[in-house]
């Protein structure tokens, strides 16, 4: 039996959503504006897209690169971010070059990797696993840092080498603050995946929108944007289900996503 | 940290960039890559202190800036304003929380040839974006601060008779600045990002336009300046707001 109140947290997100495109349906009748449809003739557009053949390869190729470049960038920005945690000369290492990396976009990194890679899969994934390895990286060198040394030399008293502690003690401490920084990651992986192809034009979720837009079909834009927006939504969901689960043992934390670094 | 110890870090930090650096003067020097495709790095760095001295170059660094910082600007009010009103009071806190729920893992560029259509290709659609993008983590971080301020301190000011609406001032902004600031920063580095990637979309000036424009011309060298400029212009912003969170902190144990 579930309590009113949680029920009423329950729905509240979908309330949210029903109450933003009620505003956007006021805004656009109040505006009269061409190139502003009404959220109702957006949603209708919907169906259109993903019936499309075409468009709906075109998205889900996008999705193939995404899921790829967080993948690989996951893969490799863990390991090297608990070391980082671990290893104060590693860190001292890695750190002022990450730091001069940071404030690049990582996006815009795409017309250079083009005139070197083409305008192929490669060159897309390899600006969405950049996009994501910073927040990971950092994520996973700050819940490295914080595991508690009783714990290590408990682990290396019992006859643990460097490795496995760094397996078995290191990563389950720092789970909890990796999975944020994933999290993170995997929203940047859509915001790169989406700017990326904003700015190449060739194919994916990304051109489908500006396609629309220099064609004047207004209303395939903002479904566009709807379908990008749920998929945002949806992801992060269900990201935040899987971490729920891996970190049970964690103190509860707040439900909104904390960092966006 | 002790002095020697702190010179060895230094070394060992400018090592990999140092590395990097050599490793792609080797690939131009040794013909691995075509200086057309991969400029030496001289050539890029006397490059961009050639074109930082240019009029038009210091235009397109002044439209950037002015989107940043206007974006940036209405992100912080917005973020801090409804961060600390949402922690404070119940009632907007049930409305705002559903509503960020939903909005902060959506894609923010996604929403940008909306905001073409709706504000034009000028400033404005780009500001919007930028504030858009850096709302977030500082109504985000803000609110956690505030939300976690200790009742202690609230309780204590009470007695000493402060009126409620000035312990919003006196205690929680106080109390949540680390907090706020650490979002101001995050907010700050996604301005950056922003901005350029607008200005790269669509745009008639500033850093992200001479990128695209580079581009369509093949012109190697003038790719890497804006995008070197933009990370400097990243770096000595955090600077700058390092030395704003020093002042500001002064006092507090650890900042």
């Amino acid at each position: 039996m579930i309590s009113l109140a949680a029920l009423a947290r329950r729905a509240a997100p979908v309330l949210a959503c029903i109450g933003l495109l009620a505003i956007w349906q006021a805004a656009s009748l109040a505006l009269k504006n061409d190139s502003f449809p009404t959220a109702i003739e957006a949603i209708r557009a919907i169906p259109d897209i993903l019936g499309d053949k075409e468009s709906l390869i075109n998205i889900l190729a996008s999705l193939r690169r995404m899921a790829v470049g967080f993948g690989i960038a996951v893969s490799v920005s863990i390991p090297l971010g608990l070391l980082m945690g671990r290893s104060r000369a590693v860190a001292a290492f890695f750190n002022p070059l990450l730091m001069v990396i940071y404030p690049v976009p990582k996006a815009a990194l795409m017309p250079i990797i083009m005139l070197w890679l083409g305008v192929g899969d490669i060159t897309k994934t390899l600006v969405i696993f950049l996009g994501v390895s910073l927040p990971v990286i950092y994520h996973s060198f700050e819940g490295a840092k914080a595991v508690e040394e009783k714990m290590l030399w408990s682990g290396a008293a019992m006859g643990l080498s460097p490795a496995q502690r760094l397996v078995r003690i290191v990563l389950p401490a720092a789970l909890p603050e990796i999975l944020t920084g994933c999290r993170t990651g995997l929203v940047l992986a859509l915001i790169t995946m989406i700017t990326s192809e904003m700015i190449a034009r060739q194919s994916g979720a990304g051109n489908i929108l500006f396609n629309a837009l220099d064609m004047g079909q207004y209303d395939t834009v903002f479904a566009m944007i709807i379908i990008v927006g749920a998929m945002g939504i949806c992801l992060d969901a269900i990201f935040e289900r899987v971490r729920a689960r891996l970190v049970r043992w964690s103190e509860p934390q707040f439900d909104m996503p904390l960092s966006f670094s | 940290m002790m002095p020697q110890l702190r010179s060895t870090s230094i070394i060992l930090g400018l090592a990999p960039i140092v590395l990097v650096i050599a490793l792609w003067q080797g690939l131009v020097s040794f013909g691995f890559a075509p200086a057309v495709l991969l400029p030496p790095p001289g050539y890029v760095f006397s490059r961009l202190l050639q074109q930082l001295l240019t009029w038009t170059f210091q235009q397109e660094i002044a439209a950037t800036l002015i989107r940043l910082f206007a974006g940036f600007a209405i992100a912080v009010v917005l973020g801090v304003s409804i961060g600390i009103a949402a922690a404070a009071n119940p009632a907007i806190n049930a409305v705002v929380r559903p509503i960020v729920r939903v909005l902060a893992p959506l894609p923010k560029v996604a929403l940008y040839p909306a905001l073409l259509l709706l504000l034009g290709f000028g400033h404005g659609s780009k500001i919007t974006l930028v504030a858009a993008d850096a709302l977030f983590p500082i109504l985000l971080s803000t609110y956690y601060g505030a939300s976690t301020v200790e009742q202690k301190l609230i309780w204590s000011a009470m007695a000493a008779g402060t009126p409620r609406y000035e312990i919003l001032f006196k205690v929680v902004l106080p109390a949540a600045m680390p907090s706020i600031l650490t979002g101001c920063r995050i907010g700050l580095v996604i301005s950056c990002i922003v901005v350029f990637l607008a200005e790269m979309i669509t745009s008639s000036d500033g850093l992200g336009h001479v990128l695209v424009t580079a581009a369509r011309t093949f012109q190697a060298v003038d790719m890497f300046v804006p995008l070197i400029t933009i990370s400097l212009l990243g770096l000595i912003l955090n600077g700058l707001l390092g030395a704003v969170r020093a002042y500001l902190l002064r006092g507090f144990p650890e900042a």
